[in-house]
């Protein structure tokens, strides 16, 4: 017979205090933890969308970003050569030549008092077709004019970048680029970007030479052999799948994410042994009561399975309330973070958004520890000796 | 009978409480105090660099776009007396990567007349500022890269640039630097650069950023107002910015580790607080009719309250004890070093932490005691004795 669940919550009730301080230890566990799996989520999400199987990107030998490569163009126009490059509709291999620069525009969650390098790409229209999950929300850069179009998350996130702010981007001379439109890349590392007309953007930073290339491949090819192409004696550049330049360069990322999760590691451990103490003081005092419901008929393993309910119930009630607060911390306080590229030198910019998998995940890591410590109390309480627990007052 | 006698027993009452307790307060103080550390650091590094009174100046547009190197002179030509800068020196990203790794070091080239002053924090003595001067491939390596890679005075090393256009040269230690807030740059000489680059056709002496030494703070606010306005309005347009301030903006792109510690700081002290008071209250509790025996006896209030008080304060030292003391070991004897988070170089744990993280346990524990002890205190000894468990 197991144990009316409306006994459980009554008792939890009834020590006030105890049960308070209990779940908000929980919470405010749960509630770093909902922070630092969502940001982790945002950066594989944005890891993830960033590798195309199809798509290589180019640099010269020796770079080791697209920051600080510099593709002459004759070296460029021998990547023609690879047979292995879808082609458009007009017979044209997909080859997108780009240029990066940076620009240092003010971060909106601190109100402008730190500056963020974001990346500026010049592109041709390959772009569109090699990067195939970029797509406009609006108008795209007219090709004569000096106008740019912003990702979306890097609108959200740095000052100046509103349809109609002029940026000045470029070198030897006040090079106003009016920002004409937006575009969205499914929440990838393009949309922390600033994209603009390659030759326009050339001729802004005096520069002769792009900066990579990036290519899609046919549906059949193979791209360890097109990479064996590109870096072989034709070609001599350096190559590698998307997936890889990206993962190369989360590598801080990587490093920030193992230490929080080291740090919020250590405090579930110490919220685990919270609930095992409440769980322990939970038990205490009931011992009469214990072995009065052992007495009416009770099973010692609906004493059991009681008790795991109740630390169950705190570790939920607790986990419910830390998801709360968390997301009530990202709606007022700020949702956004941007880290660096281990090479890029400009930001990667992240959404952390809530979603119902980090919620479950941490209710079940809750969940958990809740069961894990009340584990010893509750095995302790349903093997209690009725006859000798009656006995005491 | 003694107030310590009193305490003791009451811990030892219940071992088990007493235990969970006890590891329930250390595991957030030993983040505790690894976070502290961090906080710490930073703010020493801080207030050196606001010592220094550097101001940097580059580009308004992006550090990676560089100035013509002429503007050192117009920058020197503000104050002809000398009277607000010491000294300016210009400088060049070099990216060097250490050959067969993929470790890229901060390296920097430097104006060979200026650096040993604007960099005084490098402790150059007169004869390393001789061979600084003498040797055209003199270089200044801080200590994180030296231990990393075996590096000592008076090696050759190489290092391959990740910058256009990725020159390889070699340099020779003349000095390593000892100091914290230096341990992870190499410094060498930019004219060694500017020949070399010349030798591969690139024929444009620039620097990227000028560091100028000023005199004072106020000198350096008034010198960054006067260089931003001397180059606004210009193909050279200039951000200036001091130390503190450059640095701020890597940080917060690095991945904010600073804002991270300072944040599980704040939690775990709310943490403990929440552990520690959780306990006061189960075990104040169980003791009412205890305590209220005590006052029959007759026991002051005021005693008390001192000794419920003083069972948490002494809880939440052991806890903490438990924890930092492990931690701060472990620190001391395997620091963290070879970090690039931005300014810190290490994470070595420092006595203003420990006791810090002690002096934040007190609190704690008189925070967490308050409560219980005050209900102690006011206990109606007749309706507590009168009161069933």
């Amino acid at each position: 017979m197991a144990l009316p669940l409306s006994y459980h919550w009554r008792n939890l009730l009834v020590r006030r205090t105890t049960t308070a301080l209990t779940v908000l230890v929980i919470a405010v566990v749960v509630g770093v933890f909902v922070w630092m799996v969502s940001f982790a989520g945002a950066i594989d999400r944005t890891m993830s969308v960033a590798s195309d199987p199809r798509k290589l990107i180019v640099l010269k030998q020796g770079a080791t970003s697209e920051s600080n490569s510099a593709l002459p163009v004759d070296e460029f126009n021998k990547l023609s050569q690879i047979d292995e490059i879808a082609r458009d509709a007009d017979g044209r291999p997909l080859i997108s030549p780009e240029m990066l620069l940076q620009v240092s525009l003010p971060r909106l969650r601190d109100g402008g008092r730190t500056s963020a390098n974001v990346a500026v790409r010049g592109v041709t229209e390959a772009a569109f077709a090699v990067h195939r999950r970029i797509r406009l929300t609006g108008r795209a850069f007219s090709l004569g004019e000096r106008e740019v179009i912003v990702g979306r998350t890097a609108a959200e996130q740095f000052g100046g970048l509103q349809i109609g702010d002029v940026v000045d981007i470029g070198y030897g001379g006040v090079r106003g680029f009016r920002v004409v439109g937006y575009f969205t890349g499914d929440g990838g590392p393009m949309e922390s970007e600033i994209w603009g007309h390659l030759p326009a953007l050339m001729n802004a930073s005096n520069r002769t030479m792009y900066s990579s290339a990036s290519l899609l491949l046919k549906e059949v090819a193979e791209p360890d052999a097109v990479i064996n192409q590109v870096t072989g004696p034709a070609i001599q550049l350096a190559a590698m799948s998307e997936a890889d330049y990206w993962e190369n360069q989360s590598r801080l990322m990587q490093v920030y994410r193992f230490v929080s999760f080291l740090l919020v590691g250590i405090m579930s451990l110490a919220a685990a042994f919270s609930i095992a103490n409440s769980m322990f003081a939970l038990v205490a005092g009931r011992v009469h009561e214990f072995a009065m419901m052992r007495t009416i008929g009770f099973s010692s393993g609906s004493i059991l399975t009681g008790l795991m309910i109740e630390a169950l119930m705190l570790a939920l009630v607790g986990g419910a309330i830390g998801c709360a607060a968390c997301a009530v911390w990202l709606t007022a306080v700020g949702h956004t973070k941007d880290m660096f590229g281990a090479n890029t030198f400009t930001t990667l910019a992240f959404d952390i958004r809530m979603n119902p998998a980090v919620i479950a995940k941490a209710m079940a890591l809750m969940a958990a520890v809740g069961v894990g410590g009340a584990l010893v109390p509750a095995i302790r309480a349903s093997r209690l000796a009725v006859v000798s627990a009656l006995r005491e007052a | 009978m003694t107030l310590t006698y009193v305490l003791m027993q009451n811990l030892r009452r219940n071992p088990l409480r007493m235990g969970l307790t006890v590891i329930a307060f250390a595991l957030p103080m030993a983040v505790f105090v690894a976070a502290i550390s961090f906080v710490v650091a930073l703010a020493r590094v801080g207030a050196h660099n606001e010592a220094q009174l550097r101001l940097g100046v580059h580009h308004k547009q992006t550090l990676t776009n560089p100035l013509p190197e002429a503007l050192r002179r117009r920058i020197e030509g503000l104050d002809p007396d000398r009277a607000r800068l010491a000294a300016v020196c210009g400088m060049r990203w070099f990216g060097g990567r250490v050959p067969e790794t993929q470790n890229t070091l901060t390296s920097l080239a430097a104006d060979v007349d200026t650096f040993h002053i604007v960099y005084s924090d490098t402790d150059m003595t007169p004869e390393e500022v001789v061979a600084w001067q003498r040797d055209r491939t003199a270089c200044v390596v801080g200590r994180n890269p030296a231990t990393t890679y075996g590096w000592k005075l008076g090696d050759r090393v190489t290092l391959e640039s990740t910058v256009p256009p990725y020159l390889a040269l070699e340099f020779h230690i003349v000095k390593v630097m000892d100091n914290a807030e230096r341990a992870n740059f190499f410094y060498f000489r930019r004219d060694y650069l500017d020949e070399s680059r010349k030798a591969a056709g690139f024929d444009d002496p620039r620097c990227n950023i000028f560091w100028v030494k000023c005199r004072s703070a106020a000198a350096l606010r008034s010198l960054q107002q006067d260089i931003d306005a001397l180059f606004a309005h210009t193909p050279d347009e200039t951000k200036s910015e001091d130390e503190n301030a450059f640095a701020a903006n890597f940080t917060q792109a690095a991945g904010d580790l600073p804002g991270l510690m300072q944040a599980m700081a704040v939690v775990v002290v709310v943490v403990v607080a929440l552990v520690a008071g959780n306990t006061m209250m189960m075990s104040i509790r169980e003791r009412t009719r205890e305590l209220a025996v005590f006052k029959a006896i007759g026991f002051q209030s005021s005693r008390v309250f001192t000794i419920v008080l003083g069972e948490s304060v002494l809880l939440a030292m052991i806890g903490s004890v438990i924890g930092v003391l492990p931690t701060a070991a472990l620190l001391y004897a395997f620091p963290v070093r070879g970090l690039s988070f931005g300014p810190i170089s290490g994470l070595e744990v420092s006595w203003v932490a420990v006791v810090g993280s002690m002096v934040i346990s007190l609190a704690v524990g008189l925070l967490a005691g308050i409560w219980p002890a005050m209900r102690a205190m006011r206990l109606h000894t007749t309706d507590a004795l009168r009161r069933v468990a």
